[in-house]
């Protein structure tokens, strides 16, 4: 116990609270600052989703971390938190506050480590009048998917991560026995036609007799995102199948057959897909008579889950989302003169807990105060 | 006695042990959540759907369906077949002749001007082995209306008459606020010329789906919130 007791010991330094503090307002100031150049998710995984921010000189690959990053910060605080109570607080009746206060932090802390791990990313569900989808799909990622569509009732997807993409990389898939090998890659990319190459020898990748991609730099720009080209070839046993272009900006799959079976494969956003379905009945942009001000955006949707007999209509709009298995649809976007709406789908199993944090601290807070007040005011009625 | 003697008298000496055990504690502490952490990384997943049926869609009687990012619809005249759409065509026809001959019916669309109406028309003056014309020439043979609102340029060209490859192409082009349209038939003259009508109704039942307010492509990138109005 007393090994515990001298191992925790440095952890309970008070100069550490103070530097974890500081380095968190710093963190807190830069990540604001930067998200003008790079963007709320950027920065969000930059400064605060990461161990380190890294300095990247000039034309090098070298990356020196110099400041801790959020995580590393987060964790000390935490131990730092936890350790200081094991070691120096005792739990009597006068101390209640600090220790409520205390423990809804660390619930706060734990929390947000628990959900960034564990926690599905924040997709979205583009539907237009009368489709249905069965997925939502990544508004950052994109998948090379390779399907096997032999099946007559089912296709097996393989879906590799764009992040697993560069130039010179063997992928060998887990299914099929497939290797893909990527020639080339362009995190993103535009479509443009070959008359607009400024010359013939400008970097690009011929998607067909119309269209080019040629490279872009990446955007981080909140309303504009990254559309990836390939251009990648498919070996099985160490014999080419086939060599293809594709482009996320032109999601259209190409089809191959290797080993008696077909496959089609596509680079496009990361799909995450739902065991339910959901219709878009109609959508709705009400404004305030004779303006064009927005008074109230609505999708009637209905959800089909065959597993759980569940056939039924809901309506989503501001403040109001369908909640169902675990999944929260909100009313985020629309497009294509109304005709399109774009459902936010956000799955966070431990959404309760900063809600039930900050009763915490405001309880412990209100105890801590509420008691300090009450023995200033007793001592001043005694003088 | 023996606290004493553990109490180190050197502050600085007391520091350096002090940074020492904090070094041990910050290798698990570091250890933790890096291990965390790296259960989230980029996996290749592998996972069954069930079949997703897009006949359904395709099979909405003569009206194409519009894809959402394009965002454009049109009606297949009587006596064309569909052909299946390929990596570019957004739309794919076929016109069948006398004789086993036929025309083939294209609908591409790219963002922006697509490198401009000449270069374009120049490119398909290419295919007919005739040479580019400058930009004055060749607005003297170009046709032009107004289509919804927007810009419509329509072409008739012929190979010469001594082509090795003797063909005629009948091209309509679109430019819309965000996008350009190309809608092409290409086959031997005789066959276009008892086409022609057919082609022209075919390109005045295009209806463009795009906003002219804001000039943006209804891509996904270009979405509107709903926190913006």
């Amino acid at each position: 116990m007393s090994k515990i007791v001298q191992w925790l010991k440095p952890f309970t330094s008070l100069k550490l609270t103070i530097f974890c503090l500081a380095s968190a307002m710093i963190l807190v100031f830069l990540g604001t600052i930067d998200q003008v150049n790079i963007g709320v998710y950027e920065a969000e995984n930059r400064y605060f989703k990461s161990f380190f921010l890294f300095f990247v000189p000039p034309h090098t690959d070298l990356r020196i971390p110099w400041f801790p990053g959020g995580y590393i910060v987060g964790s000390l605080l935490l131990v730092n938190l936890v350790a200081a109570h094991a070691a120096r607080f005792r739990l009597t009746w006068k101390k209640i506050g600090i220790v409520l206060l205390h423990s809804g932090l660390i619930l706060l802390l734990v929390g947000q480590l628990f959900a960034d791990i564990f926690v599905d990313l924040e997709s979205q569900m583009r539907l237009d009048q009368g489709e249905t989808k069965n997925y939502s799909e990544s508004s950052y990622f994109d998948e090379l998917a390779v399907i096997d569509t032999s099946a007559t009732d089912s296709d097996q997807v393989i879906s590799v991560p764009s992040s697993r993409l560069s130039k010179g990389t063997k992928i060998d898939l887990p299914a099929g026995g497939l290797r893909v090998v990527v020639n080339d890659y362009y995190p993103n990319a535009a479509l443009v036609s070959p008359s607009q190459l400024p010359h013939p020898g400008y970097p690009h990748l011929p998607l067909g007799p119309m269209a080019v991609a040629v490279p872009l730099e990446k955007t981080y720009k909140q309303d504009e995102r990254n559309l990836p080209a390939a251009d990648f070839s498919v070996f099985q046993n160490d014999r080419l199948i086939g060599t293809w272009r594709l482009a996320a900006g032109f999601p259209r799959p190409v089809s191959f057959q290797a080993g008696g079976k077909n496959y089609e494969a596509v680079l496009r956003p990361k799909r995450f897909y739902k065991p339910f379905a959901i219709t878009l009945i109609q959508f709705r942009h009400d404004r305030y008579a004779g303006t064009d001000i927005a008074k109230n955006f609505s999708s009637r949707i209905r959800l089909l889950d065959p597993s759980r007999h569940e056939d039924r209509e809901s309506l989503i709009f501001m403040n109001n989302p369908l909640r169902y298995r675990g999944f929260t649809f909100y009313q985020a976007g629309f497009d294509n003169n109304d005709q399109t709406t774009v459902l936010q789908v956000a799955q966070n199993p431990s959404w309760l807990v900063p809600y039930i944090s900050c009763t915490l601290i405001v309880i412990g807070m209100l105890l801590q105060f509420g008691m300090h007040l009450v023995s200033f005011v007793k001592r001043r009625v005694i003088a | 006695m023996n606290v004493k003697a553990r109490k180190p008298k050197n502050r600085w000496r007391c520091g350096l042990a002090r940074i020492s055990q904090l070094h041990r504690s910050c290798a698990i502490l570091f250890f933790l959540p890096m291990f965390l952490t790296s259960c989230n990384n980029d996996k290749i997943e592998v996972y069954r759907i069930p079949k997703e049926d897009l006949t359904v869609a395709m099979e909405r009687g003569n009206l194409a369906p519009p894809t959402p990012e394009h965002s454009a619809r049109w009606v297949k005249p009587d006596g064309w077949t569909e052909q299946p759409v390929s990596e570019m065509r957004l739309g794919s026809f076929k016109a069948d002749g006398p004789e086993g001959t036929a025309a083939d019916i294209s609908v591409v669309s790219f963002p922006g001007e697509a490198g401009g109406l000449v270069s374009n028309i120049n490119r398909w003056r290419g295919q007919l082995e005739l040479p580019p014309l400058e930009e004055k020439q060749l607005s003297e043979t170009i046709q032009q209306k107004e289509i919804q609102g927007a810009p419509a340029f329509f072409v008739d060209l012929q190979s010469a008459e001594n082509s090795s490859k003797p063909s005629r192409i009948l091209g309509a082009v679109f430019q819309r606020p965000s996008r350009t349209w190309f809608v092409k038939m290409t086959g031997p003259s005789a066959l276009l010329e008892s086409q022609r009508q057919k082609f022209f109704d075919f390109v005045d039942s295009f209806r463009f789906n795009d906003s002219g307010q804001s000039g943006e492509p209804p891509s996904p990138s270009r979405q509107k919130s709903t926190n913006d109005e």
